[in-house]
């Protein structure tokens, strides 16, 4: 079923250390990292083994915390310093809540959607992440357990405040939109999930608009859990830590954010003059079918890419913005899925996660808006800190059973450039994957690409 | 403790409850409803009575919550009724 045509009509989120997307821009661009030593992991010394983080403080987002005076460290509400978020609103919002708010804000003021068209029925929102409120439920839980305090002292708002769709309901009680309100939760595929799923329900005639995203508020606990599993990266300075496809890379960055965009239905966006920002060439899911929780699948990957450009009718793309979360296994997995797929030249690979993170629930959707910057700044996102490739084969590929390429990382050193640097850009593929074996990929557009599906020559990544 | 010291320790409370308009709180009598003239969300009335019981140094039942009429003099007839019982 072909479908509708779905244009992106506005973007917006919370990135960290950036007043602004624009900010956001300016800094990915230059090559810099979001990445710092986290003072909240670093209170807890040795009991914690990772201690850099993407992480984004109240303070920077113009946000206070109102302390509760009834229970002990429990954030009765926040404050908005600048005005953004009626009250009403902030009371029933966690910090996630809050960033996916003001993100929709920017998102639909991009967008120039009118009242009407924001309340309408069939307007939707689509927002999902990847924990669940834990700054409000720490609190809330340790008063009544340990504190032994009556439950009535948390107030009314410990659900709604962590609630696994937070964010959709705060967002649609702020805009009042009267479509589809719900969300996808696909692990660290979650943000890309969301954003596909949204694309679906307009392409398929279900709405004529969706703001669509993911969120991963600021939170000790998300971060302890991958510290628990080893699987964070340490010993390396902050900037230097989240280092995907190098060879001395150790784990992954945790990191937190939220990206939102504003998808729209192609022909009204087209007929009301809109600024599209890209267009949405295909989304494709699938699971890797193996049983395993954690391990990624190369037969897995191969499958999605064949659905995603369903069976190559749809054109190959100039940039890869790969999920690249800088640990061992994934890297190796998902470099040589690529290769398989694209071949060894016509295309280069970005991995945003090296200069932020990695964002978790809102990972698929900031690195979404990431493509959406390389489609209008026409530069390619670095792999940062991609410094030595492995110039030997990956263990896996020296098994016998081994169906894909047989050369190792460094061979590839083309394709993963270390800087940002311009390039002629019409499509993006993106690709996110998530524990359970989930895999999530979508292909993004300039508007223009049918008037210059011819590509300009390619230049070598630096 | 005299009726209006209670109306007084009450708007002290509401003024901390930032869903309720506080130009609103000028002028708060007995007669005043928390809900139809403050237009507290509901959802804040239990926040406020955990409060009132912080405040006045006194512990409600639940049967005495679930009762509480929406108007001020309900909460200080409540509040007055728990200090002389204690």
């Amino acid at each position: 079923m072909t479908g509708r045509k779905v244009a992106v009509v506005g973007m917006g989120g919370a990135f960290p250390t950036c007043k602004s997307l624009d900010d956001f821009r300016d800094k990915i661009f230059a090559n810099q990292s979001l990445i710092r030593e986290w003072p909240e992991a670093l209170k807890y010394d040795k009991k914690i083994r990772s201690t850099v983080a993407g992480f984004i403080t109240e303070a920077e987002m113009d946000l206070e915390i109102i302390y509760s005076t009834l229970l002990e460290n429990y954030p009765e509400t926040y404050a908005d310093k600048k005005n953004r978020i009626p009250n009403i609103n902030l009371a029933t919002a966690d910090i996630g809540s809050i960033w996916a708010m003001l993100g929709t804000q920017d998102a639909i003021k991009m967008a120039g959607w009118s009242t009407e068209e924001t309340q309408a029925e069939t307007t939707g929102v689509v927002i999902g992440s990847g924990a669940g409120g834990n700054v409000i439920l720490r609190n809330a839980w340790h008063n009544f357990y340990e504190l032994g305090k009556k439950t009535r002292l948390a107030g009314s708002h410990s659900v709604d405040r962590s609630m696994p769709y937070r964010e959709v309901a705060n967002v649609s009680c702020l805009i009042k939109n009267r479509g589809v309100a719900e969300t996808i939760g696909s692990a660290c595929a979650t943000g890309l999930g969301n954003i596909g799923h949204a694309y679906r329900l307009i392409k398929f005639g279900l709405q004529d608009r969706v703001i669509a995203g993911g969120v991963e508020g600021t939170s000790l606990e998300t971060f302890i859990g991958f510290d628990a599993m080893q699987v964070l990266s340490k010993n390396f300075s902050a900037a230097e830590s989240s280092r995907p496809f190098d060879i001395n890379r150790n784990g992954f960055v945790c990191g937190f954010g939220s990206g939102i965009v504003a998808l729209e239905e192609y022909e009204m966006a087209k007929a009301r003059g809109a600024n599209i920002i890209a267009v949405i060439d295909n989304y494709f899911n699938n699971s890797d079918g193996d049983g395993d929780m954690f391990y990624p699948s190369f037969a897995g990957q191969q499958r999605l890419w064949k659905g995603l450009l369903n069976n190559n009718t749809l054109p190959k793309p100039d940039v890869v913005k790969v999920h690249g979360t800088s640990t061992p296994a994934g890297d190796a997995i998902e470099l040589l899925s690529v290769v398989d797929t694209l071949g060894e030249s016509g295309y280069h690979i970005s991995a945003p996660k090296s200069q932020f993170g990695h964002m978790l629930g809102a990972a698929g959707s900031v690195e979404f808006i990431t493509a959406l910057l390389m489609l209008q700044e026409q530069k390619v996102l670095p792999c940062l800190n991609s410094d030595n490739l492995n110039t030997e084969l990956e263990p896996f590929q020296l098994q016998p059973d081994w169906q894909g390429p047989k050369k190792p990382f460094s061979h590839y050193r083309h394709l993963l450039p270390k800087q940002s640097f311009a390039k002629s850009i019409n499509r993006i593929v993106c690709l996110n994957y998530g524990f359970g074996g989930t895999n999530s990929a979508i292909s993004v557009s300039k508007d223009n690409h049918s008037q210059s599906a011819t590509r300009s020559p390619l230049p070598e990544a630096p | 403790m005299t009726r209006q010291e209670v109306i007084d320790g009450l708007v002290e409370i509401l003024q901390t409850v930032r869903t309720i308009n506080q130009e609103k709180l000028i002028g708060v009598t007995d007669e005043t409803d928390f809900i139809a003239d403050l237009n507290t969300p509901s959802t804040e009335m239990i926040n406020i009575a955990s409060k009132t019981e912080q405040k006045f140094g006194i512990e409600f039942e639940d049967d005495e919550i679930d009762g509480l009429g929406s108007k001020v003099k309900d909460i200080v007839d409540l509040i007055l009724k728990k200090q002389a019982e204690a």
